[in-house]
């Protein structure tokens, strides 16, 4: 905070007066500090930022469209195993997607495992990373409803999902915005009660959605709740709205974020207790 | 160091402590005592005359349990006597016994009673009335005791706050606090010191202001010596007080009780650093007494198990820390173990190791480079004179100073991650790494005061020969009388002025402490607190979670702040000499701090997220502290035994060194005697063979503890044998006769 201050005098003094170097010369060790302490921060503003704005200027293509392209060229169509580490590749060697990545993903099997649902809601598919993960955990006879707002991504993430062989007995791709959707799922679509629900999407819609599903009674009690992305950028209403309600044991799993190194960021299980 | 409350062994008086804190009442068996003891007494004084008239052997047990010890056989007063101690013994272990709590409890108090009412009744015959007396006044005696220890306890300063922090933050946290306390206590004895033996008696007794030349502003400063700019770099009128070495007068004694003022002003100036020394070793060698136990490399996970939890923790957020925090010890203990049994690419972590350090010299020498240059610019600055620099180039020295000190730190953190230590020795690098950095910057400065010190002397030269001139030039103007010149009345502001090397030096000390303060408690205010603030009200509307993510709140940097405090408390000790105002400034500063940094810490501050134990570190710290002090005593005795004082300044002005009012005081004050012995004791042929024979008592006690500390080894090897052996034992006999019987 004092390199501010610094940095709002040093103009002035230029002008008037010649600051010593001397002075000048004490901030390095602050400057290399920052620099060297957030320098994931910096690797990743690169990667996801700069390269994305290159890239968009030089294909033309959106940023999903070059991942689909990708994908397309070097997986095996009905494997779900190789599209997802066909995307991990692409995420992590060429450009920066915000998928959930394979270590917060196997956390997420992990979870998926040990839960069994047989309703799955999934808001924010964007490519469909995430939807093809958790569809190849599901057991038999379950169904996942994967939310998408936007038209392009939802376009590529379906393309993506009937490439992994899901059919649409699993996985029904709903392209409207969230706040939209959750008050129709039990007129519309038939839903009781959902077993598990996985948010991936804008974080301020986090907390709202979480509302609104609870208004609508569609969880029910040891309902399952994941949410991603708790710490980086994270999601401080949704968390105090948790810490205050008492309505659900929640943890945060700690992990990494997803393709970087040095990040730390965590994934939020929340169950649901009902209304006591 | 804790303080400790309860004496050990002392039962009644943890009851009682509870007691009192609870129900805020007396002892409640103290009164029935007293009045039992009353009745005892009443009635063995009325029973005398019935006893004999019933001249019965048994005892005679009242409706109370009163007894009368007339009618007891002596071999039945033996068995109560036996019986009462008994009891008392009882008492006395019911620590040590492995009850619950409510049977110790009521045997407390069954015990008690019983003591009580038996105890009275054994004296024999008339001398039983003064056992009894005696009796009740012992437990005056320790109930009086026991209010004095509260009392003492109640005493002592912020005890509720620190504590306050302790149940937030944990012990390492509060074990900063309690240092600055103990800090406090040392400068609270050595401002009585220079305060009251130094400061007051030259104002109250020495020649008021304005009376002689040294005392008085001259005339040339005389326009601004009230301007709060000037006064805030302690010159004008600040300089010519009591504040500073330069006002106090050489004369030998003064006021109606004849106080030597030069001499209590040298002996003030030794005894602050032999009171610190003193007390530093103390506390180093209680502290060496206290510790020691539980840092076996033996069972290692046992100990982490059933010793790691803090029970002063009192707030849910500082307990899920600490929890996370062992967990991740457990984590990190697992993988040593594994990770040293692997013992894997230790030529990549040694080379990552040196390359770090490498790293860390070219930081320290970089900055050692940067102060010199700074500081020798400064003297070209001083040389062109003062007034043609800006504010900045003034006080470069002392902004490069503190701005190095703030950052250097920090990037030694960022490079000690190359080096993959635990923590703990990570912790204790990094604190090696600042304190070499706070030296380096602290001995340039000092070699750049050297230069000056230097320069001024060269001045004295040729102002003592300007002197003259004008003096002469002054006698001549007046009259060409010679024996009987009148005194010439010049107003003392006029007569020109010795430069005055040791107020100088006392100038730049107290500079540089507020300096230091400035940018501590500006840093705590930015740096904590507008972060703070600023990642409250901004967490709304902003993108990332700001308490989760980037800012968050600031944890509270223990050992940056330990080490602040003992380098503070460096410069105070090697200025305290030539400016005696210091310790009163380190108090202000010291009290200051502490309600400032305690507030902070609670509202700005969150629990760090790896808490370790703060116990193995004190020892660590007064270490450094006993470093510092002799490091930073060392310029000062060197200036005082090497350099001649200022002739026209000081309580020193005119001898030849500043010792020498020891001598004058000897051959003056003292019997002659007197001065003999002390001739003969400083005599070389005694002094040589003294020190000898104190460097091999060391050497032989060095030896001794060393072969101690093998005896324990030892002994605790063959423990573990003999369970072992034990344990073996147990499972051959209780499985081995399975084995031998299916066999």
């Amino acid at each position: 905070m004092t390199l501010l201050i610094k940095c709002m005098y040093l103009p002035f003094s230029f002008y008037s007066r010649m600051v010593s170097p001397a002075i000048a010369l004490a901030f390095v060790p602050l400057l290399l500090t920052l620099i060297i302490k957030y320098r994931y921060y910096f690797v990743l503003f690169y990667r996801a930022v700069l390269v994305r704005i290159w890239k968009d200027c030089v294909t033309g293509l959106s940023r999903e469209e070059r991942a689909f392209q990708y994908v397309l060229t070097n997986s095996t169509p009905g494997d779900p195993d190789s599209i997802l580490d066909a995307f991990d590749y692409w995420c992590s060697k060429v450009e920066f997607i915000s998928n959930i990545g394979p270590k917060k993903g196997k956390i997420l099997d992990r979870l998926l495992l040990e839960q069994s649902p047989l309703t799955v809601l999934e808001l924010g598919a964007h490519c469909g990373y995430s939807t093809v993960r958790i569809a190849r955990a599901l057991p038999l006879g379950a169904r996942l409803y994967s939310i998408e707002m936007d038209q392009g991504n939802a376009a590529i993430a379906e393309k993506i999902i009937r490439l992994a062989g899901f059919d649409d007995d699993t996985v029904e791709l709903i392209v409207n915005p969230s706040d939209e959707v959750i008050p129709r799922l039990r007129s519309d679509y038939n839903l009781e009660r959902l077993d598990f629900v996985f948010m991936d999407h804008w974080k301020k819609c986090y907390l709202p959605d979480l509302q609104l599903l609870e208004e609508y009674g569609l969880l029910g009690k040891g309902s399952m709740i994941v949410a991603d992305n708790m710490l980086f950028p994270g999601a401080p209403k949704f968390l105090r709205y948790l810490r205050k309600c008492g309505l659900y044991e929640w943890k945060i799993h700690r992990a990494m974020l997803e393709y970087s190194r040095g990040i730390r960021d965590g994934m939020a299980e929340l169950i649901y207790q009902g209304i006591k | 160091p804790r303080p400790s409350h309860f004496s050990p062994g002392d039962e009644d008086f943890q009851e009682n402590h509870e007691r009192q804190k609870h129900k805020g009442k007396r002892r409640n068996g103290d009164r029935p005592k007293n009045k039992r003891e009353n009745q005892r007494r009443k009635r063995s004084s009325n029973s005398e005359p019935e006893t004999s008239e019933e001249s019965e052997d048994e005892e005679e047990v009242n409706n109370d349990g009163e007894v009368r010890p007339e009618l007891l056989s002596p071999e039945e007063l033996e068995k109560l006597k036996e019986a009462v101690d008994e009891k008392k013994k009882l008492i006395q272990s019911l620590r040590g016994k492995p009850w619950p709590m409510k049977q110790k409890l009521v045997t407390l108090r069954e015990s008690q009673l019983f003591v009580e009412k038996y105890e009275g009744a054994l004296g024999k015959g008339k001398g039983r009335k003064l056992y009894a007396y005696k009796v009740m006044m012992t437990k005056k005696w320790k109930k009086f005791q026991r209010d004095f220890e509260n009392f003492k306890t109640a005493c002592i300063p912020w005890e509720m706050k620190i504590k306050e922090i302790e149940s937030h933050f944990g012990s390492s946290v509060a074990s900063y606090f309690i240092f600055l306390r103990w800090m406090y206590g040392i400068n609270m004895i050595l401002f009585g010191l220079t305060f009251g033996l130094v400061m007051v008696p030259e104002a109250l007794m020495g020649r008021p202001y304005g009376s002689i030349p040294r005392k008085t502003v001259p005339r040339a400063e005389e326009a601004g010596a009230m301007d709060f700019a000037v006064l805030w770099d302690f010159g004008g009128y600040a300089q010519y007080s009591v504040l500073f070495y330069g006002y106090y007068n050489n004369q030998r004694a003064i006021g109606w009780f004849k106080f030597r003022m030069p001499l209590s002003y040298f002996l003030v100036g030794v005894g602050t650093v032999a009171y610190s020394y003193m007390v530093v070793i103390r506390t180093m060698a209680r502290n060496a007494n206290e510790s020691g136990v539980g840092d076996d490399n033996s069972f290692n996970f046992s100990w982490k198990m059933f010793t790691s939890w803090d029970y002063l923790i009192g707030n849910p957020e500082t307990a899920d820390n600490k929890f996370a925090s062992i967990t991740t010890s457990f984590k990190e203990a697992i993988l040593e173990e594994q990770e040293s049994r692997k013992d894997d690419n230790i030529h990549l972590t040694r080379f990552l190791r040196v390359l770090a350090n490498f790293l860390v010299l070219c930081c320290l020498a970089g900055s050692g480079y940067l102060i010199y240059f700074v500081v020798r610019r400064s003297q070209k600055f001083a040389l062109d004179g003062l007034e043609n620099h800006t504010w900045w180039e003034r006080n470069e020295v002392n902004m490069v100073m503190s701005l190095l000190g703030m950052f250097c730190p920090m990037l030694f953190d960022v490079i000690s991650a190359l080096e993959n230590y635990h923590p703990r020795v990570a912790l204790q690098w990094q604190l090696g790494r600042i304190f070499a950095l706070f030296l380096g910057n602290l001995y340039t400065f000092i070699i750049a005061l050297m230069d000056a010190i230097n320069l001024k002397r060269k001045e004295e030269k040729v102002v003592k020969y300007n002197i003259t001139m004008w003096e002469a030039s002054l006698y001549n103007g007046t009259g060409s009388e010679n024996s009987t010149a009148p005194p010439v009345t010049i107003h003392p502001a006029d007569v020109p002025r010795g430069p005055c090397w040791e107020t100088m030096v006392g100038q730049e000390f107290v500079r540089l402490i507020i300096s230091d303060t400035m940018t501590t408690y500006i840093t705590l205010l930015i740096g904590d607190f507008l972060r703070a603030v600023l990642v409250r009200f901004l967490n709304h509307c902003w993108c990332w979670d700001l308490e989760a993510g980037f800012p968050s709140y600031s944890e509270f940097d223990v050992s940056g702040n330990v080490l602040g405090l003992i380098f503070n408390q460096g410069m105070i000790w090697m200025g305290a000499f030539y400016a005696p105002c210091l310790p009163a400034l380190n108090l202000l500063r010291l009290h200051v701090s502490m309600y400032l940094q305690c507030w902070a810490v609670m509202c700005c501050n969150v629990p760090q997220e790896r808490v370790f134990k703060a116990s193995g570190s004190n020892n660590f710290y007064m270490a450094m502290l006993l470093v510092i002090l002799f490091l930073s005593t060392l310029p000062a005795i060197y200036t005082i035994v090497t350099i001649p004082p200022s002739f026209d300044c000081g309580p020193f002005s005119g001898k030849n060194r500043m010792f020498d009012v020891i001598q004058e005081t000897l051959e003056s004050d003292f019997p002659a005697w007197f001065s003999k012995v002390f001739s003969y004791a400083s005599n070389p042929g005694l002094v040589l063979p003294f020190i000898l024979l104190m460097v091999l008592a060391i050497y032989y006690l060095q030896s001794t503890s060393k072969s101690y500390r093998e005896a324990n080894v030892e002994l605790k090897n063959k423990l573990q044998m003999v369970t072992q052996r034990l344990d073996n034992f147990v499972f051959l006999t209780s499985y081995g006769s399975d084995f031998i019987l299916n066999a």
